[in-house]
């Protein structure tokens, strides 16, 4: 009888397959991540149920001692606003008007800012990006020397010579407090907001767990 | 796994004389390369911030919006902010501002219970609004020392309660007396009706 032979099987898997799911993966993380932007103060934010996304915003940040910071949604925003600033209030700020291309170029380097823009904004934009945000002290916003709302304005122009919008997909102007800042500090952004005739904004929050919204539910 | 073949080149073996060519096999070990892939994966995935921030709407009245409602004052419920996460809310009977209550966001047994049992009670004395459901109307003031998660989450709960009415407004002086009067209102003290 002859002899039945058990063929020898490798035990290598061929790891092709897995490899290409894989690297599908990791191209998929790679282009969909996107690095947290450096911002000059952390800011807390409070829970809600709403889900509504908000993609491209000017975004006024109130940090927990209720100074203002402003948000453009990218770099060439960042130079259109700045250029409209200087442009639509020379007088209030003399400072912004001939500042260099390297100002200029620092300033937009610098995704949340928040300074004085009467104080000596030229010699504040020579610095590195970073040593700018480190620096910022928040935007007036009082009512004498209401700074917040120019910028927010010249935000508006900027959106209108990049974006061409129409009257209904203006950008949005979004509020992203602390959850810990008074109350005050955010009334006073409102303020502002409706008296430059922006009525309708958003509240920026982290989705709350489905604790509440369930508790609703039941009620009902 | 992809084996290096030691056994000597083209000289040695059991055919002795006759060079061969040696076939090489094609196949590379990706192994390593898969090991690196997930690490990377992995690495993105924690980096990559999970609770995307989301937003609410929030629309305020036009400042020049002179247009009035006439409104009951059985309908309105105003609910102030206070300090440490406390909720005041009153009516009015007659024009007359009533003694505060006390209530927190508590779950069920906060602001959302008192929403609700307004919200009947109007509804059962004004009957049902095709436009808004229900006609409450909810004054939202900012006391002394109110946080902005307040602010936050009482908009959260006109969402939850459907609350479909409501207004931020400023807070008058009495009312922030009240409240630091603990909620007992002065006697002979009258707030004036706040309409919408």
């Amino acid at each position: 009888m002859p002899k039945v032979k058990i063929p020898r099987k490798s035990t290598s898997v061929d790891m092709t397959a897995m490899c290409d799911v894989s690297f599908l993966l990791l191209t998929f993380f790679i282009l969909t991540s996107k690095f947290k932007p450096t911002e000059p103060v952390a800011i807390d934010l409070p829970n809600s149920r709403s889900e509504i996304q908000v993609n491209d915003a000017i975004k006024i940040s109130v940090d927990k001692n209720g100074k203002a910071y402003i948000n453009y949604p990218s770099v060439t925003f960042r130079l259109k606003a700045l250029e409209k600033m200087a442009e639509y209030y020379k007088d209030k700020y003399p400072a912004l008007v001939n500042l260099t291309e390297k100002q200029k170029a620092n300033f937009a380097q610098v995704e949340t800012f928040g300074f004085n823009a009467k104080s000596n904004v030229g010699d504040l934009l020579n610095k590195k990006p970073d040593e700018i945000s480190a620096e910022s002290t928040g935007i007036p916003m009082d009512s004498a020397d209401n700074q917040l709302g120019d910028w927010v304005m010249a935000g508006r122009y900027a959106d209108v010579d990049i974006n061409h919008p129409s009257a209904r997909n203006a950008i949005r102007i979004a509020i992203k407090g602390d959850k810990n800042t008074d109350v005050k500090a955010v009334r006073e952004v409102i303020k502002t907001l409706t008296e430059k005739d922006i009525h309708t904004f958003n509240l920026i929050t982290t989705l709350a767990g489905g604790s509440s919204a369930a508790g609703a539910e039941k009620k009902e | 796994m992809a084996e290096i073949d030691t056994s000597g080149g083209g000289g040695g073996g059991k055919h002795g004389g006759k060079v061969r060519g040696k076939k090489l096999s094609t196949k590379v070990d990706l192994t390593p390369m898969v090991d690196l892939a997930f690490l990377l994966i992995t690495f993105f995935m924690l980096t990559t911030s999970l609770n995307k921030p989301k937003a609410m709407d929030l629309s305020m009245p036009k400042k020049d919006d002179t247009k009035k409602q006439d409104v009951k004052e059985s309908q309105v419920l105003n609910v102030l902010l206070g300090k440490d996460d406390v909720i005041w809310y009153y009516g009015t009977e007659d024009g007359k501002m009533t003694d505060m209550k006390q209530t927190t966001f508590a779950g069920d047994q906060g602001i959302r219970e008192v929403l609700l049992k307004k919200q009947k009670q109007v509804e059962k004395m004004h009957g049902h609004d095709k436009e808004y459901g229900d006609k409450m109307i909810v004054l939202i003031k900012m006391a002394e020392g109110a946080k902005y998660k307040d602010m936050v989450d009482i908009l959260d709960e006109m969402d939850i309660t459907k609350t479909r009415i409501y207004a931020i407004q400023d807070i008058v002086p009495i009312e922030q007396e009240t409240i630091d009067n603990n909620g007992k209102v002065k006697a002979g003290e009258e707030i004036e009706r706040v309409t919408r």
